[in-house]
């Protein structure tokens, strides 16, 4: 199947849905139907996916003199893959959403926002062309304002939209200068056309002559393009707004975590690989902030109060771990190790989300203290969950696990070379006894019963859908189940995807398994010998538990970044009323002056004035004469 | 034996020729008042009509005629020819005829109570028609005239005639502005006439001819002479321009003048003054070509230039009498017109007149809806002055309210007067081709200045019209209206294609 078809799907899906907004059922059925359909001509393109890139056309190109613009759009295994989840992760969405918005008054506009959403994914997914990619980033970003704020009635979810939107907003700087630096430096948008011009050493003859890219230059570049990418990923030092997203619906938070919006840094990344690869210094930007990410993101999901937040931090972990492979892999090995991470991960968090949301809905709310014994009113969310879990915390031959064991291979094959491998090494393994501590964790508190420990009295919910009898929760929760249930069993047996060999892999080693065995061990073990008697997060952080649900303080430190920017502004701002226009101003001033003055001069208007003018120019000119003769 | 070909000849002798059937008819038929405006209208429009090969003409070959024949010259002069109508000239002729065409059409709308019981009001027009004849003729001799003498009598033939029609009305305020443009006049006449002569002694030679003035400029003591001529001439022109410091006529003149005789003023005599500073530059130009720049006639030019658009556009800034704004708005373009003449190029002069006769239709435009208002519906025409009283006129009469918002904004050179931008942008090209980058950069200050002045009517205009409506009567006559579509549409129509106006010239 094309990936025209595809995109081009999911926009009229949204164009229709916007059309569709008075009728809810009928915008129901274009919602699920058409994300039903992507996703089966989806998993149709990956079962058939080629090794060749196949180059489509999008619209005829355009060719600006010194830019030429093809918009193509390709294909490749990894791609077909990774288009496959992001079409499962929105249909399930789509499903899931019928039943978890069904009282929604504006269920069709996050429906239509959704589609709109899983379409500039696609976009971006099956770009062959920088612009395109461009588009598809943009878009994302927009959608992803509109979705986290779909509760506008909320002040919160107004809040967190704001942050989310400002926040990727100004990475996002970066990623356009990046984007547009490798454009113009390579004359044309297209993916081969800038990987030709930048990829590859610069070729020096003896002379010092060099031809080949300017390899200063290329860091500079990527490393915008990387600051982007952070942005978009929620990496350091733009970690803080995800959390804050969880103020969205939950199907909306499964879509912008499991395969869309944080994805999109690893895909963009993955296609510019061979460029990136060679750009050694933005690796390394890449590479720190990964390193750093992961194990502070896991630290702070231990100690969140709120199991939805605690998801949110283990996805700015899961994707720093993702990120982590594309900064550490050698060259030579490209960024399939990510990918897959990618791909198991939207399956195995899709189901985390949505499995939370059915256990939040029989729970009141998503506060580990509401749900605190949970799984014991819900078979079925307290076995999803788990499945999920597990997969999260790395479990050898579940999803997760082998594509933790990828990674980790990766990581330690780029530990080997240059770069910062060994780094992000150490900080990979310390994340993952933190990961299984944080699962272990979560899956204690929905699994415990309630015992009056805490009082249930100060949990702050994120997701509180009030008013909501049990009556109305079953009804037309067979669809959101089957939902749940086919995510689960992907989850068990997704690893034999790897049978396809859509991804370029390499072995996995036995020693890295034992390894990984005894992390998740020791992680798990932590938890329970923590949770004994209660939530081990609760022990785990003690009174400093607000710290933990505030991110240690990021958002004071963005609003103090933010008010030193605003007096910047204001700083500028008074140079210019006050300095500036001062000259404008006078200038205006000086000609009302002259105006009036000569006004006043010919007020007489005397016959005998205007000779002697006459005769006085006369003399000036002859004055000019003799003066000026040459 | 002097050659005629009368054909080269028609656009000046048509109008002659009416304002002579017009005075017969007047003695045979007195008190008719439509005939002498039918006779007046059909003669300039022959005469546009007969301009009109010319001005698509090759410039290769001028229409020419009164020619010496080439034996009997003294080799120099042999084989010249007293008048000489390229296609730059005759589209000037064409551009004067129908501004004078306008003004009369306005005229016939306009003829109010206010003027003087004691003589039939046939006769009176009779007179008028007459008056602007003999205007457009000498207009239009002046623009094809190549010898000294034809130059200045047709100067002043395109000059008096205007005088006494400013007088014509009688009031204080009209004596007064015709005295001021009468006594200027004299002192720029006595101003052409002694250029003339001393360039006659600088060149020896009684016509344009760029070869006489290569000869002279070549020579330190000639030079000498025909410096002093050349900024004599430009002088006694720089009246008819009212370019300052020779502007002083310009505010009471066209303050006390009738409306049609005040828009005759700012374009018809406008582009007379231009068809002769182009014939005296002319040569030259040849001499600026071949090698010899002649650096004290371009700074004469530039300073003249300067002063104009910079205190004309400074005192219209505070005008607040919309016939005074358009004054010194005038003054102002007067500026902008000698500014592309700096460079004494071909394309300058080309310029130069693609600018005059731009400003010529836009300063008739708004003449034109100026006389469209009165105080009353018995009221004088065009009686309502102050700028006040305009409020809200684009909005409540659109047809005449539009083209005054039309005019003002090609005055500032903003769209939508396209073609106001584009006459501007050619006249700096010109100076900026020629590397005087500080006379480009006052330029700008004048237009950046012009737009504040501009604009100020522009606000008027478009302001809630309830608060002025009870003070102003808007009735436009039948030739008024033609005037305002014509010029409406032809500042609209040549404002997308603006190169239609210097393919023309």
């Amino acid at each position: 199947m094309n990936p025209q078809v595809l995109i081009f799907t999911m926009v009229f899906a949204a164009i229709a849905g916007l059309l569709l907004k008075r009728w809810h059922a009928a915008a129901r059925a274009v919602a699920v139907g058409t994300s039903g359909f992507t996703a089966i001509a989806a998993a149709d393109a990956m079962a058939r996916a080629t090794d060749q890139q196949t180059l489509g056309w999008l619209v005829p190109g355009l060719d600006l003199g010194p830019v030429s613009l093809p918009l193509d759009l390709g294909t490749s295994r990894a791609t077909a893959a990774v288009a496959f989840a992001v079409a499962l992760v929105a249909a399930a969405v789509q499903v899931y959403s019928t039943w978890y918005l069904r009282d929604d008054d504006r269920y069709p506009t996050f429906a239509a926002t959704v589609s709109l959403f899983t379409a500039a994914m696609l976009l971006l997914v099956h770009s062959h062309d920088l612009v395109l990619t461009l588009i598809g980033w943009e878009v994302m970003g927009w959608c992803s304002y509109l979705l986290i704020g779909h509760w506008s009635r909320k002040p919160s979810a107004r809040r967190a939209a704001y942050k989310a939107f400002l926040v990727t907003r100004v990475a996002d700087i970066g990623f356009v200068l990046g984007t547009v630096g490798l454009i113009a430096g390579a004359g044309t948008s297209s993916l081969e056309g800038v990987i030709a011009a930048w990829g590859g050493a610069p070729t020096c003859d003896p002379l010092g002559q060099c031809t080949g890219p300017d390899s200063v230059l290329r860091a500079i570049l990527l490393t915008l393009l990387v600051v982007g990418v952070l942005g978009k990923s929620a990496q350091v030092p733009f970690q803080d707004w995800l959390p804050d997203a969880m103020e969205g619906p939950t199907p909306a938070s499964a879509l912008i975590h499991a395969a869309t919006m944080v994805a999109a840094g690893t895909v963009v990344l993955a296609a510019l690989f061979p460029v990136f690869a060679q750009a050694e210094s933005a690796r390394w930007v890449l590479g720190v902030s990964t390193a750093i990410t992961m194990l502070l993101a896991a630290l702070l999901a231990l100690g969140q109060s709120d199991l939805k937040r605690l998801l949110a931090w283990s996805t700015v972990s899961q994707v720093a771990i993702m990120l982590s492979a594309l900064a550490s892999a050698p060259a030579a090995d490209g960024p399939d190790a990510g990918l897959f991470h990618l791909w198991s991960h939207a399956l195995f968090k899709s189901l985390l989300f949505l499995s939370l949301g059915l256990l939040g809905v029989v729970a009141g709310g998503t506060a580990a203290s509401l749900l605190r014994g949970v799984g014991t009113r819900s078979r079925l969310g307290r076995w999803t969950f788990l499945i999920g879990l597990l997969s999260l915390a790395g479990v050898p031959f579940l999803v997760g696990g082998l594509s933790k064991e990828h990674v980790l291979a990766e990581v330690y094959a780029g530990a080997m070379n240059r770069g910062p491998g060994l780094f992000v090494l150490c900080s990979l393994l310390a994340t993952v006894v933190v990961t299984a501590a944080y699962s272990t964790r979560a899956f204690l508190v929905i699994a415990q019963t309630a015992n009056d420990e805490e009082p249930a009295a100060d949990a702050a919910s994120t997701d509180a859908q009030p008013n909501r009898t049990d009556a109305v929760r079953r009804q037309g929760r067979g669809p959101a189940s089957a939902v749940l249930v086919t995510l689960a069993l992907l989850t068990l047996i997704g690893g034999l995807v790897l049978v396809l060999d859509l991804f370029t892999l390499h072995e996995a080693s036995w020693i890295w398994l034992a390894v990984t065995v005894v992390l998740i061990s020791v992680g798990c073990g932590l938890a329970f010998a923590l949770g004994r008697s209660g939530d081990p997060g609760v022990r785990c952080a003690g009174r400093h538990g607000h710290r933990f649900d505030t991110g240690f303080g990021a958002d004071t430190a963005y609003r103090a970044l933010a008010r030193a920017v605003v007096a910047l502004a204001r700083g500028v701002a008074f140079l210019d009323t006050e300095v500036i226009d001062g000259f404008v101003r006078g200038s205006a001033v000086a000609a009302r002056v002259s105006g009036g003055r000569l006004d006043r001069a010919h007020r007489a208007e005397r016959p005998r004035n205007g000779a002697w003018l006459v005769v006085a120019g006369l003399l000036a000119l002859l004055a000019l004469g003799v003066f000026a003769w040459r | 034996m002097i050659t005629l070909n009368w054909w080269a000849l028609a656009p000046a002798l048509i109008p002659a020729a009416g304002l002579i059937l017009v005075l017969v008819l007047d003695a045979l038929l007195p008190g008719r008042r439509r005939l002498p405006l039918a006779v007046g209208v059909l003669a300039l429009l022959g005469a546009a009509a007969s301009a009109v090969p010319g001005a698509i003409g090759s410039a290769d070959t001028p229409a020419r005629t009164l020619c010496l024949p080439a034996s009997s010259g003294t080799g120099a002069t042999g084989g010249e020819c007293f008048w000489q109508a390229g296609p730059l000239s005759s589209t000037l002729q064409l551009s004067l005829l129908l501004a004078t065409l306008a003004a009369l059409l306005m005229m016939r709308d306009t003829r109010g109570p206010a003027a003087p019981e004691a003589t039939s009001r046939g006769s009176e027009t009779a007179i008028d028609v007459t008056l602007l004849l003999g205007s457009a003729a000498g207009g239009v001799a002046v623009a094809a005239a190549h010898d000294l003498g034809t130059w200045l009598v047709a100067l002043e033939l395109a000059t008096l005639p205007v005088i006494a029609l400013v007088a014509r009305r009688g009031t204080r305020r009209a004596g007064h502005g015709s005295l001021s443009l009468l006594v200027t006049s004299l002192l720029s006449f006595a101003l052409l006439v002694v250029g003339v002569a001393l360039w006659l002694v600088a060149t020896g030679d009684p016509t344009w001819s760029g070869a006489a003035v290569a000869t002279a400029w070549a020579d330190p003591a000639r030079r000498a002479v025909l410096l002093v001529a050349v900024l004599a001439l430009l002088a006694g022109i720089g009246f008819k321009l009212s370019a300052v410091p020779f502007h002083a006529w310009t505010p009471p003149a066209f303050a006390g003048a009738p409306l049609p005789v005040t828009a005759l003023l700012a374009a018809a005599s406008k582009i007379a003054a231009v068809a002769a500073l182009v014939a005296m530059l002319t040569p030259f130009v040849g001499l600026a070509a071949s090698g010899t720049h002649p650096h004290v006639l371009a700074f004469a030019l530039g300073t003249l230039a300067v002063a104009s658009m910079l205190v004309g556009t400074v005192v219209a800034l505070r005008a607040g009498d919309i016939v005074r704004l358009l004054a010194w708005s005038t003054i102002a373009q007067g500026g902008w017109v000698l500014l592309p003449l700096i460079g004494l190029s071909t394309a300058g002069l080309r310029a130069c007149a693609g600018y005059v006769m731009t400003y010529a239709a836009a300063s008739l435009l708004a003449f034109a809806a100026l006389s469209a208002v009165r105080r009353t519906a018995s009221g004088e025409p065009g009686a309502v002055r102050e700028l006040a009283a305009y409020r809200g006129l684009a909005r409540s009469d659109p047809h005449v309210g539009g083209p005054l918002l039309l005019a003002m904004v090609t005055f500032a050179g903003l769209p939508p007067g396209i073609l106001g931008l584009a006459t501007k942008v050619v006249a700096l090209a010109s100076v900026i081709g020629a590397g005087l980058w500080p006379l480009a950069v006052v330029a700008v200050i004048a237009v950046v200045l012009g737009i504040a002045a501009y604009l100020r009517v522009v606000a008027v205009l478009l302001a809630d019209p309830e608060p002025a409506r009870a003070g102003r009567v808007v009735l436009a006559g039948g030739g008024t209206l033609w005037v305002l579509a014509a010029g409406t549409a032809l500042l609209v129509v040549a404002g997308f294609v603006p190169q239609v106006l210097y393919g023309l010239t």
